[in-house]
C-alpha cells in the first residue's frame, strides 16, 4: 500500500532549514506527528505473531522482507485500549535509535513543513507520565502531538492516558 | 579504505594466524617435542612477522623479532640442543610479539621488554663468542623445508622478505647484521666437489607468485642445501619502482645444482610451489649426449603428445582458475622459454624432452596446489551470501505450499522440480553454512598457555586435558567463546584447585587436572570446564551472599541453589584478591555474555571433588532443523534437536501432582508436563492432541502438549533481539512460508517461564487480536 501525499507548506517564507518536515497520523479523532526522517514506509495492516507476556501495547512481531521488527498499538500506548486491525489500518516503519519498528495507527494524515519555532514544548501532563509527547504543533484545524518514539517503544503502556488535541 | 590501508590489515589478520602457529609449535616443543620442523615452522612464523613488520615501518616489532628470531636460529643451527632450549622464554617472548603486533595495530606505543630482550640474547651465548658473524647469505637460501607453505602463509610477510632479498641482494655482503638480511644462518656449503651431476635449474614464476602464497623462499627451499652451488637472483625483470605493483613477482633465479636427484625428484620438490612451466631443467653436460636419443624416439611421440595434451588441460585449468596469469607471458619483458606448452618445443632441447613426460603428473600437482590454497573473506560477505540464502529458503517452502494448492495434474508435474530445487536450496545452504564453520580448535588452542602461566603464578600443578578440538562450530560462536573460557579456567584454576601441599594432604595426586571438553549435544555445542579440586565452598559463598543481602537471613536454600551463586554479580569467595580472578566479575559476566548469545551456563559442584562448569551455545545463529506446531491460532517452531520422540496425547496417562503440576509416565520415567498454550500464552482455543517429549540441555526430559504437528522444515533463525529484545521462551524467530513470523522455542528457557508461573494479564490484547 502506498500513500501518496499532498504537502501542506505552514509557511513558505520561513527558510527550509528552520522547518521540521512532519508526517502526521490518527489514532481515533488524535493527531499525531513525528519527523519525516524517522519514517522509513508506510505499509497496510498485515497480521502479527503475538509474544508472549509482552508489554500490551506490544502488539507483535512481522516480517518486513526479511527483517523481522515488533508492532506497537499506538491505540494501546496512550491508553485506549487496543486497535481492531483491519485492512484499512496502517503501519508506519519507523527507525528509532538503531531499531526498526512499526507502529500500528488508523491512517496516515499527510506531510507538513514546520517551522521549528512553531512546536511548542509539551505541557506538564500529567496523565502523560511516560513522556510519550516530546512538543505540540498548532495547525490550522488540529493540534499535532509530536511523539518522542523512544519512549512510545520502551514505556507505552495501558496506564499511559494523556489527552492530545484538548489537552493543550 | 587505501590500498596501503588494506595491505596493512591483511599482515596484521595473517599476524594472528603466524602467532597461533608461532604459539603452537613452541608449546609442543616446550611438552617435550624434539622435532626441528616444530622449531623451523616457530622460526618462519617469527620471520615472517618480521618481514611484514618491516614492510610497514613497525620498528619495534621488527627489532624484538629479530632478536627473537636470532635466538630461534640458534636452535635451527643446532647451536643449542631443543632439549636445553628456554621455552617458557620463547613463549613470553610469542606474548611480547602478540602484544607489540597489537600495539601497531592500534597505533599505541610498543612497551618495551628489555628484560626479555637481555634474556634472548643470553640464549646461545658461550663462553667463547664467535669471533666473526656467519657469512652472508647472497640470497634467501635453502635450508626450508618442503612443508614451510602449509605453516607460514606468506601473502604480505612475503612481501618483507621480498624487499629483504632485493636489499640483501644489492646490499650483500655488508648487509650481514642490519635486521634484514634474510637468513643469518651460513650458506650450505658449495656442493661442487660432491657425487652426483651438474643441473643448471631456471626458475621464472610467474607475477603472481606471492599472490599464490609462495615465496621464493620456499621454492629455493624445497631443494636439498647441500646440493645448491650457487644461486643467483636475476633482477633485470623489475620494473623501476615506479611502475612496481609490489605484489607481483619479477624475480628470476638460476641455481646450480650438483645432485643425485632424478628429474623426476626435482619436479617434485616444486609440485607444490611452481607450474610446470615456470622453471627449466637443464644439464650442461648432458645435453649433447641426450639430443639424439630424444629426437630419434618415434616410439616416445604418442607419450610426448599426451603429456601436451595434459600441458593444454592443465593450461586451461589454469586460465579458468587466474585469468590474470594467462596473460603473464604475454607481458614479460623478455621471451623466456615457456616449457613443454606446445608441441613445437617439445622437440626443441634436450631439456624439454625430458621434461615433457612430468607434464600429467604437473598437472596434477597444479590440481593438488589449487586445493591448499585459500581465499581470505570478508565475514560480512559470507553473512550476506547467508541471509540470501536464508531468503531463498523461505521463498522456496512458500513455493511448495503454493504448489499444493494447485490442480492435481499441474501439481505432479511442478512436484518433481520443486523437490529437486529443495534439495538443491539445502546443500546451497548446508554449503554456505560450512564455509562459517571452523573447529573450537582455534579456541582451544589458547589455553594451554593461560594455563601454564596461572600455573606459575599461582604455584599449582596443573595438568590441562583438550577433547573435542574439531567439534566445528559458526564462525560468529568461536569469537564469543574464547572470554567466557578464559573466565571459567581463570575461575577452576584460583579457586577450584587446591595448593600441591593441599592436594596431597587430602589424599589427591600433587597434579590438578582441568578437562576442557567440547561435544555436540541437543543441536547446540557443549562445553564443559571440570577440575578436580575442593568444589565450591558453600558455606562461605552462602554467608558472602547473605552479608550482601543477596540471601535473607532465614531463607534456606538448596545445596545446588547455592552453587548458582556463583553467578550472580559482586560475589567472589577467594581468600586473597590476585591479579588471576577474585574481583567478583567473573562469572556473573561470564553468564550475561553466554546469555545474551542464547546460550546458558550451569555449574555442578561435588565438595571435596571438584567442580564442573558447563556452557552451552546454539552451533550457529543461521539455520536450524525445525518441526513446526501448533497451538490455538499461533505456531511456533521446536528445534528438531530438542525432540525426542512424539506420541498422542490420550495415549498417554497424565497424573497430576499434588502442588499441580501434571507429569506422564515416559519409558518408565515421570515426566513433567507442560502446555505449551498455557505457558506461552496462545491466542485462540486449544485442543491439545500430541505431546512432544524434548530434552533440555541438562538431559532431563519434559513433554509438551500441542494442538498439531504441521511439518518439519529447516528454518532461518531471525534474531528478535536486533529490533525487539530477549523474549521469554523463545531463543529467536523465523519466516514461515506464508511470510508470518514464528517463534523458535526454546526449552529451557520456556521451563523457566513456567515456572516463574506469573503471566501478566493479556487478555484484553488477545480479544483484540
Amino acid at each position: 500500500m502506498t500513500l501518496q501525499l499532498g504537502e501542506k507548506h505552514f509557511s513558505s517564507a520561513q527558510p527550509e532549514a528552520a522547518a521540521r518536515r512532519i508526517v502526521t497520523f490518527k489514532v481515533g479523532d488524535r493527531t499525531f506527528g513525528i519527523d519525516v526522517g524517522m519514517v522509513r514506509e508506510i505499509k497496510g495492516w498485515q497480521a502479527t505473531t503475538p509474544l508472549p507476556h509482552a508489554a500490551p501495547h506490544v502488539r507483535g512481531v512481522l516480517n518486513l522482507r526479511g527483517v523481522i521488527l515488533a508492532v506497537y498499538d499506538l491505540r494501546t500506548a496512550i491508553g485506549l485500549g487496543a486497535t481492531d486491525a483491519t485492512a484499512t489500518h496502517v503501519i508506519v516503519v519507523v527507525d528509532v535509535e538503531d531499531k526498526t519498528a512499526g507502529l500500528l495507527v488508523d491512517s496516515v494524515s499527510d506531510i507538513v513543513d514546520v517551522p521549528v519555532t512553531a512546536v511548542r514544548p509539551a505541557p506538564d501532563l500529567e496523565r502523560d507520565e511516560h513522556g510519550l509527547i516530546e512538543g505540540l504543533v498548532l495547525l490550522d484545524t488540529d493540534i499535532v502531538a509530536l511523539l518522542d518514539l523512544a519512549a512510545v517503544i520502551r514505556d507505552g503502556g495501558a496506564e499511559a492516558q494523556i489527552k492530545t488535541s484538548r489537552a493543550a | 579504505m587505501d590500498p596501503l590501508a588494506e595491505l596493512k590489515q591483511t599482515f596484521f589478520q595473517e599476524c594472528e594466524e603466524l602467532l597461533g602457529a608461532l604459539e603452537q609449535k613452541l608449546q609442543a616443543l616446550d611438552e617435550g617435542s624434539v622435532d626441528s620442523e616444530d622449531v623451523n615452522a616457530a622460526f618462519r612464523a617469527i620471520h615472517s612477522i618480521k618481514g611484514g613488520a618491516g614492510a610497514f615501518g613497525c620498528t619495534e616489532l621488527v627489532g624484538f623479532a629479530h632478536v627473537f628470531e636470532a635466538s630461534l636460529d640458534h636452535l635451527r643451527s643446532g647451536r643449542v640442543a631443543i632439549e636445553d632450549a628456554p621455552f617458557t622464554l620463547f613463549l613470553r617472548c610469542a606474548d611480547a610479539v602478540a602484544d607489540l603486533v597489537s600495539a601497531a595495530r592500534n597505533d599505541e606505543p610498543a612497551t618495551e621488554r628489555p628484560d626479555l630482550l637481555a634474556a634472548l640474547e643470553q640464549v646461545g651465548k658461550e663462553p667463547q663468542a664467535p669471533a666473526a658473524a656467519p657469512p652472508p647469505a647472497p640470497v634467501a637460501p635453502a635450508a626450508e623445508p618442503v612443508a614451510a607453505n602449509n605453516d607460514a602463509p606468506p601473502g604480505i610477510a612475503a612481501l618483507g622478505n621480498l624487499l629483504a632479498m632485493v636489499e640483501a641482494k644489492t646490499a650483500a655482503p655488508a648487509a650481514a647484521d642490519d635486521g634484514w638480511d634474510d637468513e643469518p644462518a651460513p650458506m650450505p656449503a658449495p656442493a661442487a666437489g660432491k657425487p652426483g651431476r651438474d643441473v643448471h635449474l631456471r626458475i621464472m614464476p610467474e607475477q603472481d607468485l606471492f599472490r599464490r602464497v609462495i615465496e621464493p623462499r620456499v621454492v629455493l627451499g624445497s631443494l636439498p642445501s647441500e646440493d645448491v652451488v650457487s644461486i643467483r637472483c636475476d633482477l633485470s625483470q623489475v620494473p623501476s619502482l615506479e611502475s612496481l605493483d609490489v605484489s607481483d613477482c619479477w624475480l628470476r633465479f638460476d641455481v646450480a645444482l650438483r645432485t643425485e636427484l632424478s628429474v623426476e625428484d626435482l619436479h617434485g620438490r616444486f609440485d607444490f610451489s611452481l607450474a610446470n612451466e615456470e622453471f627449466e631443467i637443464n644439464f650442461p653436460e648432458e645435453a649433447v649426449a641426450e639430443a639424439p636419443q630424444a629426437a630419434e624416439a618415434p616410439e616416445a611421440e604418442p607419450e610426448v603428445s599426451s603429456a601436451v595434451a595434459a600441458d593444454l588441460s592443465a593450461i586451461l585449468a589454469k586460465l579458468g582458475a587466474a585469468p590474470e596469469a594467462a596473460n603473464a607471458p604475454d607481458i614479460q619483458p623478455e621471451p623466456v622459454p615457456v616449457v613443454a606448452s606446445a608441441p613445437v618445443a617439445a622437440v626443441e632441447t634436450p631439456a624439454v624432452a625430458r621434461t615433457a613426460p612430468r607434464a600429467p603428473a604437473a598437472a596434477d600437482a597444479s590440481t593438488r596446489q589449487r586445493q591448499a590454497v585459500s581465499v581470505r573473506v570478508d565475514l560480512d560477505r559470507i553473512d550476506k551470501l547467508m541471509n540470501l540464502v536464508g531468503e531463498i529458503v523461505i521463498t522456496q517452502s512458500m513455493l511448495v505450499e503454493c504448489v499444493r494448492s494447485l490442480p492435481y495434474d499441474v501439481h505432479a508435474k511442478t512436484a518433481e522440480g520443486m523437490l529437486t530445487l529443495s534439495r538443491q536450496t539445502r546443500e546451497l545452504q548446508d554449503h554456505v553454512m560450512a564455509v562459517r564453520a571452523q573447529p573450537v580448535k582455534a579456541v582451544f588452542q589458547r589455553m594451554p598457555r593461560l594455563v601454564r602461566e596461572l600455573a606459575q603464578t599461582l604455584g599449582k600443578e596443573v595438568r590441562l586435558v583438550l577433547e573435542g578440538e574439531n567439534t566445528e562450530v559458526d564462525k560468529t560462536i568461536i569469537e564469543e567463546l574464547a572470554d567466557p573460557l578464559t573466565h571459567m579456567i581463570r575461575n577452576s584454576m584460583d579457586h577450584g584447585l587446591e595448593t600441591p601441599d593441599e592436594r596431597v594432604a587430602a589424599g589427591k595426586p600433587r597434579e590438578g587436572t582441568i578437562k576442557l571438553i567440547a561435544e555436540h549435544r541437543a543441536g547446540r555445542i557443549v562445553i564443559s570446564v571440570t577440575d578436580d579440586g575442593r568444589g565450591i565452598g558453600r558455606d562461605r559463598l552462602l554467608a558472602k551472599a547473605r552479608s550482601r543481602g543477596l540471601v535473607g537471613a532465614d531463607e534456606r536454600l538448596a545445596p545446588e541453589e547455592i552453587d548458582q551463586l556463583i553467578f550472580a554479580a559482586g560475589l567472589s569467595t577467594a581468600e586473597v584478591i590476585s591479579d588471576v580472578s577474585g574481583r567478583g566479575v567473573g562469572m556473573d559476566v561470564v553468564r550475561r555474555n553466554v546469555e545474551s548469545l542464547g546460550g546458558r551456563i550451569s555449574v555442578d559442584s561435588e565438595p571435596g571433588r571438584g567442580c564442573k562448569f558447563t556452557l552451552a551455545l546454539p552451533l550457529t545463529l543461521a539455520v536450524l532443523e525445525g518441526m513446526v506446531i501448533r497451538c490455538g491460532d499461533d505456531r511456533y517452531v521446536i528445534p528438531i534437536a530438542s525432540v525426542i520422540e512424539t506420541q498422542h496425547l490420550a495415549s498417554t496417562p497424565i497424573e497430576r501432582l499434588p502442588f499441580g503440576q501434571e507429569v506422564l509416565r515416559w519409558r518408565g520415567e515421570v515426566t513433567p508436563l507442560y502446555r505449551l498454550g498455557d505457558v506461552m500464552g496462545s491466542m485462540g482455543t486449544t485442543n491439545e492432541n500430541i505431546v512432544i517429549i524434548a530434552e533440555t540441555e541438562r538431559g532431563n526430559n519434559v513433554g509438551i502438549a500441542v494442538d498439531e504437528i504441521v511439518g518439519q522444515q529447516q528454518v532461518v533463525v531471525k534474531s528478535l533481539e536486533a529490533n525487539y529484545g530477549a523474549v521469554n521462551g523463545a531463543s529467536a524467530a523465523t519466516i514461515l512460508g506464508d511470510g508470518l513470523v514464528a517463534l523458535i522455542l526454546d526449552i529451557d528457557s520456556m521451563l523457566r517461564l513456567a515456572a516463574s508461573g506469573s503471566r501478566p494479564p493479556q487478555s484484553d490484547l488477545k480479544m483484540a487480536g
